[in-house]
């Protein structure tokens, strides 16, 4: 079969790999031209960029995955760009829809986030960020950020903690799965079926990445690769996948 | 007291001779087999034919994601496309066959309503043959894009979507043109349609000239098609070749467009979409 992975990196208790708020590189080089000869009149301003992000918990690991594809309406500029963020070691963010917002929320919640380890002198715990964004998001309520989160970490004694919000932060907490995107049908029916409760961390990889990969290939709009955290105790895996290219 | 239901709706059908008087010339050139090929549609019975077509249009015309091309060269005709349907941003198919084959020499890309150019392209096949028994010889390519051009000329404004390459053989040489819902039919030696055709585009114009070999001008139309699927969202799934010779088509290439990308891209860190560090 088509889909098999390619071992990144391994972090040992992660900590000083910088998070990657990343403004494409290729966009401060060139300008983005549109194919403007066949005008796409845009569906929805969440499919503009186009995204796939699922989270799911195990025994005591929770994974977080997205596509890598970066595009405008039906274009496809690159393809190295994840949607899930990294807040602290056991937290992390994924962050869905126009992509311009995305990246504006994370910067804000980076900054949130640091100034909540000045002040506490600690890590913020994942159900405390989880009302912090949501909060975040309603104080735009009447001029949205067109983003809507997928939140999964840790707690202290190792419970998994999953959590999704629309653009205006509506929150729902899950023990199985959340998922966010241009095509969360696709998703949904893929994660539904193939999720077992208490998967250790591998297997809980193995579901993910294949709910993940077969569910953008029904989207035009994400996929083109992918990359899925497994967040344990001691160590976050990271791994990119190659998907269809098309 | 009795209750006296209202049946007028059904005393009679909506769609009769009087009722065709009302509509005009236009329409009922449209409703009339006028032309040998051309079908008599009975119109829609809405009191606003014009606002409704108008809605007819905008329902259909996002549906032209694809990418297929054709090019004329020394050894024949070379056609290409994808084989992916959108609706919107759902993959509603990977495995469409965007190219209809009309007779054992002339093909019909399809791009735009998949309904419109399976049922157009199969009608002119009908009126080939015809032209056929008719006239005990082959049908030129020219004629048989003038037939195909005329007949959505009659049907223009009523929301067809189709934007086709007929291409073939014929005892003129090799033949390519394009015919689009609009009524357009343009000869020419180079065509790509649909979203990804400026893509498509780009490859071809670069590697393409007169005196290609079959083997490279094969895999001109394959490249071409992989990379418009890998840059436009709404392309995707097969790259189908076809290959038209004085004796007919045959179909050389259907390979999927995973499998190319591993072909031209072994080292998928080095393809330039992606950046050195990824995370």
């Amino acid at each position: 079969q088509y889909k098999h992975y390619k071992q990144f990196d391994i972090f040992e208790n992660a900590v000083g790999r910088p998070s990657s708020s990343s403004f494409p590189k290729h966009l401060q080089r060139t300008p983005v031209v549109c194919p403007c000869q066949i005008s796409q009149a845009i569906m929805s301003i969440f499919e503009y960029n186009g995204a796939a992000i699922i989270a799911m918990a195990g025994k005591e690991c929770v994974a977080i995955g997205s596509d890598l594809r970066f595009g405008v309406q039906l274009q496809t500029m690159t393809t190295d760009c994840p949607k899930a963020y990294k807040i602290h070691d056991k937290l992390y963010i994924g962050l869905s829809g126009l992509g311009t917002d995305a990246q504006s929320f994370h910067q804000q919640l980076v900054f949130r986030h640091n100034m909540y380890k000045l002040r506490e002198e600690r890590n913020i715990k994942p159900t405390t960020f989880g009302h912090m964004v949501s909060s975040m998001l309603y104080e735009k309520r009447f001029g949205p950020y067109f983003t809507a989160p997928v939140i999964a970490g840790l707690e202290e004694d190792g419970t998994p903690y999953l959590c999704g919000m629309d653009s205006i932060g509506a929150m729902e907490t899950a023990k199985d799965f959340m998922v966010q995107g241009t095509a969360p049908e696709s998703l949904y029916g893929m994660c539904e079926s193939m999720w077992r409760p208490d998967m250790e961390p591998e297997e809980l990889f193995e579901t993910l990445s294949q709910c993940l990969l077969s569910g953008v290939d029904r989207d035009a709009l994400a996929g083109w690769g992918a990359m899925v955290h497994v967040i344990t105790k001691d160590k976050v895996i990271s791994r990119t996948l190659k998907g269809r290219m098309d | 007291m009795v209750l006296k239901l209202d049946t007028s709706l059904l005393d009679r059908p909506a769609f009769t001779h009087s009722h065709r008087d009302e509509l005009g010339e236009d329409a009922q050139i449209a409703c009339h087999a006028s032309t040998p090929g051309a079908q008599g549609f009975p119109l829609p019975a809405v009191r606003e034919l014009d606002s409704f077509e108008r809605q007819v249009v905008e329902m259909v015309k996002p549906a032209h994601g694809t990418t297929t091309l054709g090019f004329i060269f020394e050894h024949g005709v070379i056609i290409a496309v994808d084989s992916r349907a959108t609706m919107g941003s759902y993959i509603s198919s990977q495995t469409v066959k965007k190219v209809i084959e009309i007779n054992p020499y002339l093909l019909g890309t399809m791009a735009g309503g998949a309904a419109d150019c399976q049922f157009w392209e199969r009608n002119l096949g009908q009126q080939c043959r015809l032209y056929e028994l008719a006239n005990g010889k082959r049908i030129t390519v020219r004629a048989a894009s003038k037939l195909l051009a005329n007949t959505m000329f009659s049907y223009r404004g009523m929301g067809l979507s189709m934007g086709t390459m007929v291409a073939g053989y014929d005892h003129t040489g090799p033949g390519l043109y394009y015919v689009d819902s609009d009524g357009q039919r343009t000869q020419g030696q180079r065509f790509s349609v649909g979203s990804g055709s400026l893509y498509a585009y780009g490859i071809l114009d670069q590697g393409y000239k007169w005196d290609l070999s079959v083997e490279d001008a094969i895999e001109l139309g394959q490249r071409a098609i992989y990379h418009a699927t890998f840059r436009d969202a709404a392309s995707g799934g097969t790259a189908s070749v076809y290959h038209v010779t004085p004796d007919g088509w045959k179909k050389v290439r259907g390979d999927d467009v995973l499998d190319l990308h591993s072909r031209y891209y072994p080292k998928p860190e080095l393809h330039p979409t992606n950046a050195v560090e990824v995370l």
